[in-house]
C-alpha cells in the first residue's frame, strides 16, 4: 500500500521538483550576483570568489528612506483599495437588473485602460488638489486605479455567498449597510486576504505613478530606486539585484501572513 | 457608514497637511542613475555646490534615458515645475524645447564663460539654436573608435586596420582564430553609430552634414553606396548573435576573450576600467577605417529652463562652474568622458582618455569634428534611422535595403514639407 | 410571516444603501479614468509636440495616418498573440502545478513559496534577470541547452525578430505563473473533501477524478484568473519596455509602447493618443465582450 502510494506520487513530485528548479533558477542568478563585486559581474553565471556584501550595503544606503515611503503607501493604499473594492462589490452583487449590471460594466471597463494614456491628465489632477508628491496623493491614486479590479473581485466573491444569508439578516431586523458593515465583510476575510495579497504586489511594484507623482526623498517609492540602479548607459547589476532581493520580503512577508487565509478560500469561502 | 467619513476626514486632514509646502530645492535633473556616470555627476554637482554656497542645488535621477527626461519635463513644463537645469542632449533635442519657449536663452552666461573660445566650434554649434546657445556642453564621447583586445590581436598576430579591406581581413583572420570579429549590441543606436564610418567615408564631411539638413535624400546612389559599403564589411563582420545582447554584455565578452573587437562609444573605456580590463595594457582602441583624422561626438549639455529669479540664478552659477576647466575635469574624470573645454589640462585623462583628447583636438583644428546625426535630424526622422538601421544590420537583405530607403526616404520629405529640417 | 410590505420597505432601503455605496467608486471612476479618457480622445484629433502651447486640430488624421501603417498593425497583432498567450500559458501551467501539488506532497510550503516569488519581483527586475537569462552565446537558458546535448536548440533569444516575442513570453511566464497558481491552489483546497473521495469510492481514476470533479468546481478562480490575464495582455508594457524597448526593429512591440514611442520618443503627442484611444476599443471588442460572458457566466452559477 504504501510502495503504491509512493509510486503514484512518485511522478508527479519529480515534475514538481523539476518546475521548482527552473522557477528558482533566475533568482539563484540573482541572488549569486547581488554577491559578486564589479569585476566578476563579466561571468553571469559563475560562482563568486568571495561574498562580497557591499551591493547590499550601497542598496541599503540607497533605498534609504524610499523603503519606508513605500510601506506608508502600500498599506493604506491596500486597505483603502480593498474597502472600496468591497463598498462597490456589494451592492453590485445583490442588485438585480439592468441598472446593477450597467453600473458594473460601466466599472470594468476600467480594467482595459492603459494607465499610460491617463497620466498627463492625472499629472494636472493630482496638482490641483495639492496632493502632487505626498503620500496621501498616492493613497489617492492607488484607489481611484482600483477601483475596477477590486470592484470585480470583490463582487465575484460576495456573489458566491448564499443570498439566503442575506434575506434572513434583513428579516431579522438588520438594515442593509449593517448586514455589510457587521456580517458581511467580517465574514469575507479569505477574500479580502486573497486581494490584499494581490494588491500588495500591484502597488509595491507601481513605477509609472511613482515617477510621475512623486518627485522627492518624502514620497518616492522603492521601484524608482530600483530602477535608477540601470540608466542609459550602464546598469549596477549587484546594487540592482541586492535592492531586489531586499524589496522582495515586504511582499513575500504580506504573502506568508495571509496565504492561510488565502488558501482557505480563495473564492466562496464566506459562506461555506 | 461612520466609518467611510471617518476615513474621508482623516484623507483630508493629511491631504492639507502635505500641501501646504514650501518651495521645494534647485534641482538639477539627469539620467545618470548609475556606475561612473553616477560618481561624475556626483561630483560635479558638490564641486558647484562648494563653489556656490548661497546656490545650491540638488541632483534628482530620472531613471530611464533621454525618453523618460522628456516625459518628466513635459509633464513638469506644463506644470510649471520644471527644474532648474537638466541633462540634454545636443541639436534637435535642444531646439524642441526651445521653439516651444521653454528654454533660458543663455547668451549672457555663454560670454561670462567665454563659450566661443572655450569650446570647439563643432561642439558650439550644437548648442546654438538660431545663433544663440541654449546649452553648456560638459559631457563629450567619441563615437568612431574600434575598441580590441590586446591579448586576441597579438595572439592572432594582428595589428589594427586602417581601411576596410585590412577591417576584413582582421575579422576573417579572427574567426579563422575561433573569436568572433566585432561585437555590436541591439537596439536604435548601436548599429546607427557604427553606420557613420561608411557613411562618412562615402559622402565625405560635406554630404554627411547635407544629410542632416535634409538636402541629400536617402534614396540617392551615395547613401546606398554607404549602406552598401556598411553590409559588405561591418555587419560582414559582426558577433554571433550580436543583436541580442545589450553593449554591456558585449564589452563582457571582450573582457573574457570571446570577441576582438568592438566599435562603442567612449563609455565602454570606463565599463572596461571597471571590470579591471586595463587600458592599453588590455585594451586599446583604432579610429574606424574612413574616419582617421575625424571625430565623431555624442554629446550632453546642461540646458536650463525658464523660470523665477532665483533659480535661474543658481542655475546660472551651476552651468558657470559646470563649464569651467576644474568643474569640467570634475565630472569628465570619474565618467570616462572628454571635457568639451578644451582649456581642461589634457594630463587629467588615462591612455586611453589622452588618445581621444588627442583625437578631438586634431579633427578639431582639421574642421572635421561632426555631432551625432541622430541629433541633428529631426526627432522622428534620426529615431525611424535607428530603427531601419538595426533591422538592415540584423538581416541586410535587398528587401530591409529597400525598405529602409523607401521608409526613410518619405519620412524625409514629409519633414521638409513640414520645414522641420534645420542647417547645424 | 413578516408582510410583503416590510420586506418592500427593506428592499427600498437597500436600493438607497446601495446607490450611496456605489457613489464613491463611481465618482473616483469618473474622476481618475472618465475624465483623463475624455482629454486623451480630445487631444487625439490634434496635432501636437507636447511642449508648444497652442496643438494644431487635424480632425481624424492621426487615425487615418495610423491605419495605413504596417508597424501599427504589427503591434495590434502583438497584443493578439499576447492575449492568447497569457489566457492559455501562465493558466495552464498553473492549474498544472496546483493540482500536483494537491495531492498532500511533501515540502508542500516550499513549492508554494518558490513557484509565487516571480511574482512579486518588479518588471526592471525582472527584465534585468532574464536579460542575462537570454544572453545568446553564455547566458544560463543557452547554457543548460548546450549542457544537456540540445545546443542546437539556442537561439538568439532577444535578438532575433521572429524569435524575441515568444523569448519575452517566457520570462513572462516565469513572472506570472505564480498568480494562477497561487488562486487555483486554494480554490482546489476549497473543494470539500467528500466530493473527491466519493468519485474515488465509484472507481475514478485521479485523472478523471480532476477533470469531472475539480475542474468544474474551479470555475470562480478560473474567472479571475482569466480576466486579469485578458487585462493584462492589453495593458501590456512594463516588461517589454525594460527589455527590449519593443525591438529589435518593432518586432516586439505592442501598442502600449508603441504609443510611448510614439510619444515621447517622437514628440508626437496627437498620435499617441490616437494609439490609446484605438487600444481601448480593440480592448474594448475584444475583452468587454468575454468579460460580460464570465459576469454572465456567475450568475447563472450562482442561481443553479
Amino acid at each position: 500500500m504504501n510502495t503504491a502510494a509512493a509510486r503514484r506520487t512518485a511522478l508527479p513530485f519529480s515534475i514538481l521538483v523539476v518546475a521548482a528548479v527552473i522557477f528558482a533558477a533566475p533568482l539563484v542568478v540573482a541572488l549569486l550576483t547581488s554577491l559578486k563585486s564589479p569585476s566578476e559581474i563579466t561571468r553571469v553565471i559563475a560562482l563568486p570568489n568571495e561574498l562580497y556584501f557591499q551591493n547590499y550595503a550601497i542598496a541599503y544606503d540607497r533605498m534609504g528612506r524610499s523603503f519606508l515611503n513605500s510601506i506608508a503607501i502600500t498599506v493604506p493604499s491596500v486597505i483603502l483599495s480593498l474597502l472600496v473594492g468591497a463598498i462597490s462589490g456589494y451592492p453590485l452583487a445583490y442588485m438585480r437588473g439592468a441598472g446593477g449590471r450597467a453600473v458594473y460594466f460601466f466599472l470594468l471597463t476600467g480594467m482595459i485602460v492603459p494607465f499610460q494614456i491617463v497620466q498627463i491628465p492625472l499629472f494636472f489632477l493630482i496638482r490641483s488638489i495639492g496632493l502632487y508628491d505626498s503620500i496621501p496623493g498616492m493613497w489617492l491614486v492607488h484607489t481611484a486605479y482600483s477601483v475596477p479590479f477590486c470592484t470585480f473581485f470583490m463582487r465575484n466573491f460576495f456573489a458566491s455567498v448564499p443570498r439566503s444569508m442575506y434575506e434572513a439578516a434583513l428579516i431579522d431586523g438588520c438594515t442593509p449597510a449593517g448586514y455589510f458593515w457587521r456580517l458581511l465583510l467580517p465574514a469575507s476575510g479569505s477574500g479580502l486576504a486573497a486581494l490584499a495579497i494581490i494588491q500588495s504586489r500591484a502597488i509595491w511594484n507601481d513605477l509609472l505613478f511613482a515617477i510621475t507623482l512623486t518627485t522627492s526623498d518624502k514620497a518616492t517609492p522603492v521601484t524608482a530606486t530600483i530602477a535608477g540602479f540601470a540608466s542609459s548607459l550602464q546598469v549596477e547589476y549587484g546594487p540592482l539585484m541586492a535592492a531586489t532581493l531586499i524589496s522582495l520580503l515586504p511582499v513575500m512577508v504580506t504573502y506568508l501572513l495571509f496565504q492561510k487565509a488565502f488558501v482557505r478560500g480563495l473564492l466562496g469561502g464566506a459562506g461555506k | 457608514m461612520r466609518n467611510l467619513k471617518w476615513i474621508g476626514v482623516a484623507l483630508g486632514v493629511l491631504a492639507s497637511a502635505s500641501a501646504a509646502r514650501a518651495d521645494g530645492p534647485k534641482e538639477l535633473w539627469h539620467y545618470y542613475a548609475a556606475g561612473s556616470e553616477k560618481a561624475g555627476i556626483e561630483a560635479l554637482i558638490a564641486f558647484a555646490n562648494k563653489q556656490n554656497p548661497d546656490n545650491q542645488i540638488v541632483g534628482k535621477v530620472i531613471p530611464g534615458n533621454a525618453v523618460e527626461m522628456r516625459r518628466q519635463l513635459q509633464t513638469a513644463f506644463m506644470g510649471n515645475t520644471p527644474p532648474a537645469a537638466y541633462q540634454s542632449s545636443m541639436a534637435f533635442e535642444l531646439k524642441t524645447f526651445v521653439d516651444s519657449g521653454k528654454l533660458h536663452d543663455l547668451s549672457e552666461t555663454w560670454a561670462k564663460i567665454k563659450g566661443d573660445e572655450i569650446f570647439p566650434e563643432g561642439v558650439q554649434r550644437v548648442v546654438k539654436v538660431g545663433g544663440k546657445p541654449y546649452g553648456i556642453p560638459y559631457d563629450l564621447s567619441l563615437i568612431n573608435n574600434i575598441f580590441y583586445s590586446k591579448a586576441i590581436f597579438e595572439k592572432a598576430g594582428l595589428q589594427p586596420p586602417k581601411d576596410y579591406e585590412g577591417l576584413v581581413a582582421v575579422c576573417d583572420k579572427l574567426r579563422a582564430a575561433g573569436v568572433e570579429p566585432l561585437g555590436n549590441a541591439g537596439g536604435p543606436f548601436w548599429s546607427l553609430y557604427n553606420f557613420y564610418a561608411p557613411l562618412v567615408s562615402t559622402v565625405g564631411t560635406e554630404g554627411y552634414y547635407k544629410i542632416a539638413s535634409g538636402e541629400l535624400g536617402f534614396d540617392t546612389p551615395e547613401f546606398r553606396k554607404a549602406l552598401e559599403l556598411y553590409r559588405d564589411t561591418m555587419v560582414k563582420c559582426y558577433a554571433k548573435n550580436w543583436s541580442g545582447k545589450t553593449w554591456t554584455q558585449t564589452a563582457d565578452d571582450v573582457v573574457n576573450g570571446n570577441t576582438g573587437m568592438f566599435m562603442m562609444g567612449a563609455w565602454a573605456a570606463a565599463y572596461f576600467k571597471q571590470a579591471g580590463f586595463a587600458p592599453v595594457e588590455k585594451f586599446d582602441v583604432f579610429p574606424a577605417p574612413g574616419t582617421e583624422g575625424k571625430a565623431i561626438f555624442q554629446m550632453d549639455a546642461f540646458a536650463v529652463p525658464e523660470g523665477p529669479a532665483d533659480t535661474l540664478e543658481t542655475a546660472e552659477k551651476f552651468v558657470i562652474s559646470a563649464a569651467s576647466a576644474e568643474g569640467q575635469s570634475t565630472f569628465a574624470v570619474p565618467k570616462g568622458s572628454l571635457a568639451p573645454n578644451v582649456t581642461v589640462d589634457p594630463s587629467i585623462y588615462d591612455a586611453v582618455g589622452a588618445k581621444f583628447a588627442k583625437q578631438l583636438a586634431d579633427a578639431s583644428k582639421a574642421n572635421a569634428v561632426l555631432p551625432n546625426l541622430f541629433f541633428l535630424l529631426p526627432t522622428k526622422v534620426g529615431t525611424e534611422l535607428g530603427v531601419q538601421l538595426e533591422k538592415f544590420a540584423i538581416d541586410p537583405s535587398d528587401t530591409n535595403e529597400s525598405e529602409l530607403i523607401s521608409t526613410l526616404e518619405s519620412l524625409r520629405q514629409e519633414a521638409q514639407a513640414e520645414g522641420a529640417y534645420l542647417k547645424w | 410571516m413578516p408582510s410583503f410590505q416590510f420586506m418592500r420597505r427593506k428592499f427600498q432601503t437597500a436600493g438607497m444603501t446601495h446607490a450611496i455605496f456605489l457613489s464613491l467608486p463611481v465618482t473616483l471612476f469618473a474622476v481618475f479614468y472618465v475624465y483623463p479618457i475624455i482629454s486623451t480622445f480630445n487631444l487625439s484629433l490634434h496635432s501636437w509636440d507636447g511642449f508648444s502651447p497652442t496643438p494644431k486640430y487635424v480632425g481624424l488624421q492621426n487615425y487615418i495616418v495610423l491605419a495605413h501603417q504596417s508597424r501599427f498593425y504589427h503591434a495590434v497583432l502583438n497584443n493578439i498573440s499576447w492575449l492568447v498567450f497569457l489566457l492559455l500559458g501562465p493558466t495552464s501551467l498553473g492549474l498544472l502545478l496546483a493540482a500536483l501539488l494537491d495531492r498532500g506532497m511533501k515540502g508542500q510550503s516550499v513549492f508554494r513559496v518558490v513557484f509565487f516569488l516571480p511574482f512579486t519581483i518588479p518588471a526592471v527586475a525582472v527584465a534585468a534577470i532574464w536579460r542575462w537569462m537570454y544572453e545568446p552565446t553564455s547566458g544560463l537558458l543557452t547554457t543548460i541547452l548546450q549542457s544537456i546535448g540540445l545546443g542546437s536548440l539556442a537561439q538568439n533569444w532577444l535578438g532575433d525578430p521572429s524569435i524575441v516575442n515568444f523569448a519575452l513570453m517566457g520570462s513572462m511566464l516565469w513572472w506570472t505563473t505564480g498568480f494562477a497558481f497561487l488562486v487555483f491552489f486554494a480554490g482546489l483546497r476549497n473543494i470539500p473533501v467528500e466530493y473527491i473521495e466519493a468519485a474515488r469510492i465509484e472507481g475514478a481514476t485521479p485523472w478523471q477524478v480532476f477533470w469531472k470533479v475539480s475542474f468544474p468546481l474551479l470555475w470562480p478562480s478560473t474567472i479571475v484568473v482569466l480576466g486579469m490575464a485578458a487585462v493584462d495582455a492589453m495593458r501590456l508594457f512594463d516588461i517589454v519596455w525594460a527589455m527590449t524597448n519593443g525591438g529589435p526593429a518593432y518586432a516586439s512591440e505592442v501598442l502600449a509602447t508603441q504609443m510611448y514611442d510614439t510619444a515621447f520618443g517622437r514628440f508626437e503627442m496627437g498620435r499617441a493618443s490616437a494609439i490609446s484611444v484605438y487600444l481601448l476599443v480593440i480592448a474594448g471588442l475584444i475583452i468587454m465582450p468575454y468579460i460580460h460572458q464570465l459576469a454572465k457566466r456567475v450568475q447563472e452559477a450562482e442561481a443553479e
